[in-house]
């Protein structure tokens, strides 16, 4: 029988400690005790070499694995460990003969064209291919593209691949099996896949807390502070009356809808499938459970909750059933979120934990996130790492910054404000149910309309079929149902343009380095 | 007045240059970035690119602009060209993709990726080898292993 083999990086990690008397680290210890993987005589062999290699490693220290990372790279190496080999060759160009000079990505581009059977002959070519063949994003794809949401998570895409077209195929499962160790097959894009895969969060990416924490204030007081001059704000104490606080939970939500499709990513799934998925999975990019339709679908989940009060003036009512997608129900295992983007229209947005929590980081308007890069038009906003890549190369560089970001941790019970054109990343730290929604008030109308209004409004409006169109009709509808309002807004505007030099939203901070805020009125 | 449409010049890694319109060069989107911030104004420098190479990728751009009405009407056509285009050995179909990447140009970048995927299609594991030059560095028992682990993709 056996037996799986826990990550050796983390029995390294946990060796290199002990010896590391002065680094006051905080890491989390993963207690789990390894157990050897009992292989033919040879890779037993293979593993120990292996371990004392990835000893020599530097920099191992730095990441906590998940205890229950699987070593499914088939002992894939970063590009760095091929120095401290000098006699080795790297069995991944060997392997793939001509189109060596190809990148990983490149190389990864073409697989990505082939059906499975395609990938399964070509996995027994050479130890290459037989890594190359085994990453799991082209197994996913194939299982999206041809099964769409109706499919059953069976430990890994691969596998759930296999046991779905070829189901009298006995496939060996679970974590048990890892498949052949390929020896001296070192690739950086395939390594740093398998390691953000099998990734934690790092204490130091949770400590930053610096958003403006408020309780029971009036609507009057939060439109003063927070909406109007468009700064975000976590709110407690706003959804004590929500039925769905304390109420929803995993039990709960699968007897109450558990057959249901709901959205997630490109597919639709029954919620107990998606749960099926989210308890086994460990990818970079997990499938997120967004679904804008939810009240609809299951009226129920829709009464669980009441609009904040601070968020009730929502102007796009005013076009009824035509108003683009405006609320979300959100659930994702731990891993799972969003990387940086704006959100859609030029809304504002409100966020509530109903269970679990999350982590943000919010960049004001007029300052993109490192690693992101918007096209000029706005239409395309390319954050080409996933979440957790983001925080490994990135974060750092927001620590020396004048211009930190908002940072905050928001758990069940808490909303946090989200002011139009911020730009934010999420990230759930455990599995987290919440509601989210967007809207106007008065306060922002007037960017919407000229959102809206501008030419390439069919890429850049979003949440409707309607996208040319919308403009027009939520202009007149408004006309229709507050008359002047739009003239009243724009005069004010220009009032205040006029004597007001425009501040960016740093200049109004008296005191940036500190990380703390002090507003300068 | 009559207008001269803009020109961009390039040089390959050999020192040669080539000179094409401006709407030619857009089909790349990373000389396309660079019109628009207004840093295409002289010779654009590629080191990564042979002038071989880079003659056979500015063909395809200008074909593509060229055709960009009728595709419509005559899809099949631009097609067969297509397939002609890439009936060229190995190493300079690689080329090729390694260029459309760095020049970010999507649609040959899809092309020459589709037709080494088809290389791949149909084939047997010795013929995958042989029209690749890969070697087989499984052992005997490795072989069969994995062979065993991947037959379902045999039946």
């Amino acid at each position: 029988m056996l037996s799986c083999s826990r990550s050796l990086l983390s029995q390294t990690l946990k060796r290199k400690r002990k010896a590391k008397t002065k680094n006051k680290t905080k890491f989390k210890i993963n207690k789990n005790v390894s157990r050897k993987q009992k292989f033919i005589a040879k890779n037993q062999q293979i593993e120990e070499e292996e371990e004392e290699e990835e000893e020599e490693e530097e920099g191992g220290g730095g990441f906590n694995l998940k205890s229950s990372a699987q070593s499914n790279s088939h002992g894939v190496q970063p590009l760095g460990n091929l120095y401290f080999n000098p006699c080795s060759i790297n069995s991944r160009n060997t392997g793939l003969g001509n189109l060596q000079i190809l990148s990983d990505e490149l190389v990864l581009e073409i697989l990505g064209l082939l059906e499975g059977t395609r990938l399964g002959v070509l996995a027994t070519v050479s130890k290459s291919f037989y890594v190359f063949t085994s990453h799991e994003p082209l197994w996913r794809n194939l299982v999206l593209d041809n099964l769409k949401g109706r499919f059953l998570y069976n430990g890994l895409w691969k596998v759930t691949y296999i046991s779905s077209f070829y189901p009298s195929f006995d496939v060996p499962r679970g974590t048990s099996f890892s498949g052949l160790r390929v020896r001296d097959f070192y690739s950086d894009y395939l390594f740093q896949s398998w390691l953000c895969a099998n990734l934690e969060m790092k204490p130091e990416w949770l400590e930053r807390d610096n958003i403006f924490r408020k309780s029971g204030i009036s609507i009057d007081d939060f439109v003063m502070n927070f909406e109007e001059p468009n700064k975000p704000v976590l709110l407690e104490g706003c959804m004590d009356n929500w039925d769905a606080l304390g109420k929803w939970d995993r039990d709960y939500l699968v007897n109450l809808c558990g057959a249901v499709q709901f959205s997630v990513g490109p597919v639709k799934m029954r919620l107990e499938d998606y749960f099926s998925y989210s308890d086994q999975v460990k990818e970079e990019r997990l499938l997120y459970l967004f679904d804008p339709k939810f009240a609809e679908k299951v009226p129920t989940l829709g009464w669980g909750y009441e609009v904040p009060v601070y968020f009730r003036e929502d102007l796009f009512n005013v076009l009824g059933n035509e108003r683009p997608d405006y609320r979300w129900i959100i659930i994702g295992p731990a891993g799972s979120g969003s990387s940086f983007h704006i959100d859609p229209n030029s809304t504002s947005a409100w966020n509530a934990v109903i269970r679990g929590s999350k982590k943000w980081v919010l960049f004001p308007p007029d300052v993109v996130p490192p690693g992101v890069h918007p096209s000029p038009d706005g239409a395309e906003v390319a954050c080409p790492v996933s979440i957790v890549e983001w925080f490994m190369n990135f974060y750092g560089a927001t620590k020396n910054w004048k211009k930190k970001p908002i940072e905050c941790i928001c758990k069940a019970g808490e909303v946090i404000f989200v002011p139009n054109g911020w730009w934010h990343l999420v990230i759930n730290l455990e599995e987290s149910f919440a509601i989210t929604q967007n809207y106007v008030s008065r306060r922002n109308l007037l960017n919407v309309l000229d959102f809206l209004k501008k030419p390439n409004a069919s890429e850049l409006v979003s949440g409707t079929r309607d996208r040319i169109n919308l403009y027009e009709k939520f202009k007149n509808a408004i006309e229709a149902s507050f008359p002047g309002t739009i003239d009243e807004l724009t005069l004010k505007a220009e009032e205040k343009k006029a004597q007001q030099k425009k501040m960016s939203f740093w200049d109004s901070v008296t005191d940036s380095k500190v990380g703390a805020f002090k507003f300068s009125f | 007045m009559a207008s001269t449409s803009k020109k961009i010049m390039f040089k390959s890694s050999d020192g040669e240059t080539f000179e094409v319109e401006e709407a030619v060069a857009m089909e790349s989107q990373t000389i396309k970035h660079m019109i628009e911030e207004d840093c295409a104004n002289n010779e654009i420098p590629l080191p990564n690119v042979t002038s071989k190479i880079l003659s056979k990728v500015l063909e395809y751009c200008k074909k593509h602009v060229d055709a960009a009405d009728d595709k419509e009407k005559y899809p099949d056509e631009l097609k067969a060209w297509d397939a002609d285009f890439v009936k060229v050995d190995q190493n300079t179909l690689f080329d090729l993709i390694l260029a459309a990447n760095y020049l970010n140009i999507k649609s040959l970048l899809d092309l020459i990726c589709q037709t080494v995927a088809d290389m791949i299609k149909g084939k047997r594991p010795d013929d995958i080898r042989k029209t690749f030059n890969i070697k087989n560095d499984f052992t005997p028992e490795e072989e069969e292993e994995v062979r065993r682990e991947y037959q379902w993709a045999y039946e």
